[in-house]
């Protein structure tokens, strides 16, 4: 079916395709030569997504069965939701896991293109974002903070944070005349822990043996850390 | 009286995203609910009469999902699955005809008709088109535990600083299951698995006792519980949260070594609709493109391109063969667990209602198999989960972490590169949302009307199912669709009501489309005031 669909497009969305894909392809291929590599990188692409599921989301997708080709609709027509801005000046922290968090933000363009033109006798220096990591107090600052620079097309970051079990706050900020100011605050985040909340070698006995039959040993748990890791690891194997 | 040695709790998690489009005459994603009923929810409906009828003994917590269940209970759906069965049984007569004297697949062809067939006569006849009154005499019987989940299975970790949103989902929930039902859920189902500290507050709010976590996130709790993954974990607050054991989760689940990966059971992939000449298939694919038709051939096989013809009799007979081995894994474990132990251990396990039937043909079997096998096993006993409540009101107080049972254990499937744009609009519409909350409390007629489609439309952009599909590439373009859809529709209304301008008749096509929800009063996004 992508051969028809492949088939029935402009040379230009041809093109288009192909570079959405990463394909490095002459201006002048022939078009069937360009059609079948098109084939091969869309081949490619759903193996890849295939690979990168679990097998409980694999199993999740089959109550969605249907012909399988939406990737190609997909990269056609990347429809108008995915570029779309509201116009405020805002930034908001979402947690992704242990070590990573996605920061979402924007400038109102009237802010924006104020700091642009500077003020008298300043120049604007670019945004940045602030990563501090909160110590429990609100709205104080702790000084354990990094900054990391963004473009002013830039409008979203993962960001690797330091610590598991810790509390982030981001700040939106530029830099006039080699000062910070601040723009927007986002709210504050927990990453989760990692590790076991307590040192195993305090634990009962009977505990350890129950976290590995609850197949401790097979989550990629680390035990509580620099605490006796073993200790939980050569617990009672269970076989099935 | 009999010693309990152990309790196994089945959880079964029915739900699909909302999907209804009245304003097309076939619609190809609706078919997501015409299979699920076809393969998974009649079929699980006729395992249970069966064993009632056998006086086999069976306890069954099921989650209904609110959007499943607003879609089980609308007359547009019910009247299209009653003609998207006619279109499957005038397919599997056509098949009869064609594989007529092949001993292979005329039987096959035979068994497809026998079971379209016994969905309509069952459907129509025996439910009155009413499939959630099946579900509903168990209930009542105390057979079958049903539980909710949130309005329409928002990923809730990701929604945490918005305590409007978390608990609007809940609140919308409690509403359904109680129209649906006639009774108050006890038991709430977070979408796939997402818990956050903070989430017993919001539910426990709504007077619901227990929910579930992943293993991860009990045993990354706070103590660490006393008794792993084998009995629920109380929160400083009371709710009580199950465990969802991780070797019984294995069993079923791990692709290569889980029972539906068995050579001998039926491909899901495989099918006539992408075998069979197209001219001959295309009257019963919706477009004309080649997709699923559910008529499927062959066996699993193994890893390969080549696949043997499926053999009912020996994919039956490996079913309750698996069954055993389950019943036998799970009494090792219990076995090894009570060791260390004061009380009988418990083993939860949870799964998705439509790998039985629709992903995994043979599950129905392997289902009425578990309960038949398990009344000749002294001391292993299977509960619900309210029931386990009733029996050990007491447990371990520990806290449980965020987690979630998606791939890395936390949020990365529903937060990644292919799906995190969503976040933009879905925390934009929620601010709005609570804005018009707040400057129209006490509206009434044709405006309230107006605010309330807004807060499903809210509701709706919310869907982790979308974000699921988005980065899994398949359905990827219809669910970012949806996303845009419920982005533009609350827009529209954002819109109309900020210029004091209402289309009437727009806002009643869209209510009449996205028609869940019919109680939904949209003050409950009014801002939460600590």
């Amino acid at each position: 079916m992508n051969l028809e669909k492949l088939s029935a497009l402009s040379d230009d969305a041809l093109l288009t395709l192909a570079d959405k894909l990463g394909l490095m392809v002459p201006a002048d291929l022939e078009r069937s030569f360009l059609i079948e590599a098109l084939l091969e990188a869309l081949e490619e692409d759903s193996e890849e997504r295939e690979g990168a599921l679990d097998s409980s989301e694999r199993i999740e997708e089959t109550k969605y069965s249907g012909s399988g080709t939406d990737f190609l609709e997909t990269s056609l027509d990347p429809g108008w939701c995915s570029d779309n801005r509201y116009n405020d000046t805002m930034i908001r922290l979402l947690v992704r896991d242990t070590s990573w968090a996605f920061a979402f933000w924007d400038v109102n363009d009237e802010e924006r293109a104020q700091l642009r033109a500077g003020e008298t006798g300043t120049a604007f220096q670019g945004y940045f974002l602030r990563v501090m990591e909160e110590n429990g107090r609100e709205s104080s600052r702790s000084a354990d903070h990094f900054d990391i620079p963004v473009g002013e097309s830039d409008l979203q970051w993962y960001i690797n944070l330091p610590r598991p079990d810790s509390r982030y706050r981001i700040d939106l900020c530029c830099r006039i005349g080699g000062k910070a100011r601040v723009l927007a605050r986002s709210n504050v985040v927990q990453t989760p822990r990692g590790s076991l909340a307590e040192d195993s070698s305090f634990m009962d006995g009977k505990t350890v043996e129950l976290l590995a039959l609850s197949g401790f040993g097979e989550l990629d748990i680390n035990p509580a850390e620099d605490r006796h890791p073993s200790r939980i690891l050569s617990g009672a194997e269970v076989e099935e | 009286m009999r010693m309990d040695r152990g309790y196994l709790a089945l959880v079964l998690n029915a739900h699909l995203p909302f999907v209804r489009r009245p304003d097309y005459p076939r619609f190809l994603e609706e078919r997501w609910l015409f299979e699920a009923l076809s393969e998974t929810y009649l079929p699980l409906l006729r395992v249970l009469r069966n064993l009632e009828a056998d006086g086999v003994p069976f306890r069954l917590t099921l989650v209904l999902s609110p959007t499943l269940t607003a879609m089980l209970a609308d007359e547009v759906l019910r009247e299209r699955y009653v003609a998207w069965l006619d279109r499957q049984i005038e397919l599997a007569e056509k098949e009869k005809e064609r594989t007529a004297g092949d001993p292979q697949f005329e039987p096959l062809a035979a068994l497809y008709a026998d079971l379209y067939t016994s969905d309509r006569d069952d459907f129509t006849i025996l439910y009155g088109r009413d499939v959630l009154s099946g579900f509903d005499y168990f209930y009542k019987k105390g057979r079958l535990e049903i539980m909710t989940s949130a309005a329409t299975h928002a990923f809730l970790p990701l929604y945490r600083d918005v305590p409007e949103a978390v608990a609007a989902q809940v609140e919308t929930a409690m509403i359904s299951h109680r129209r649906h039902f006639g009774k108050v859920a006890s038991g709430f189902w977070l979408p796939q698995l997402g818990w956050y500290p903070g989430m017993e507050e919001v539910l426990k709010a709504y007077s619901v006792r227990y929910t579930l976590v992943a293993t991860r996130g009990a045993l990354l709790g706070k103590p660490v519980p006393k008794y792993g993954s084998y009995t629920p974990v109380s929160c400083p607050n009371g709710l009580s949260v199950f465990v969802r054991d991780a070797r019984a989760t294995d069993a079923v689940w791990s692709e290569y070594t889980g029972y539906p990966a068995d050579p001998v059971y039926r491909d899901f992939y495989r099918d006539i609709g992408f075998d069979l000449p197209l001219d001959y298939v295309s009257p019963w694919l919706e477009d004309g493109t080649r997709s699923f038709t559910g008529f499927k051939y062959w066996a699993v096989t193994g890893r390969t391109e080549e696949k043997n013809p499926y053999d009912p009799a020996a994919a039956s007979a490996k079913a309750v063969e698996h069954a055993r081995k389950f019943l036998d894994g799970r009494g090792d474990q219990i076995r090894k667990a009570a060791a260390y132990m004061d009380r009988p251990p418990l083993v939860v396990c949870p799964y998705d209602a439509e790998l039985l039937g629709h992903g995994w043909f043979e599950g129905p079997q392997w289902l009425e198999s578990l309960f038949r096998l398990a009344k000749d096993r002294p001391g292993l006993r299977f509960v619900s989960l309210g029931e386990y409540l009733k029996l050990h009101p007491e447990n371990p107080a520990s806290m449980p972490e965020f987690s979630s049972w998606g791939s890395g254990g936390f949020a990365g499937v529903w937060l990644d590169g292919s799906n995190d744009w969503i976040y933009r609009h879905s925390y934009k519409m929620l601010d709005r949302m609570m804005e018009l909350a707040e400057r129209f409390p006490n509206e009434t007629g044709l405006k309230e009307r107006v605010l309330n489609q807004a807060s499903r439309e809210t509701l709706l952009v919310m869907c982790s199912d979308w974000a699921l599909l988005i980065r899994a590439g398949k359905a990827g373009a219809f669910a970012r669709r949806q996303v845009e859809d419920a982005v533009s529709n609350f827009q529209r209304i954002y819109e109309m009501l900020c210029a004091n301008t209402v289309g009437t008749e727009w806002i009643t096509r869209l209510e009449k489309r996205n028609n869940l929800f019919p109680g939904i009063n949209y003050r409950m996004f009014r801002r939460k005031r600590s």
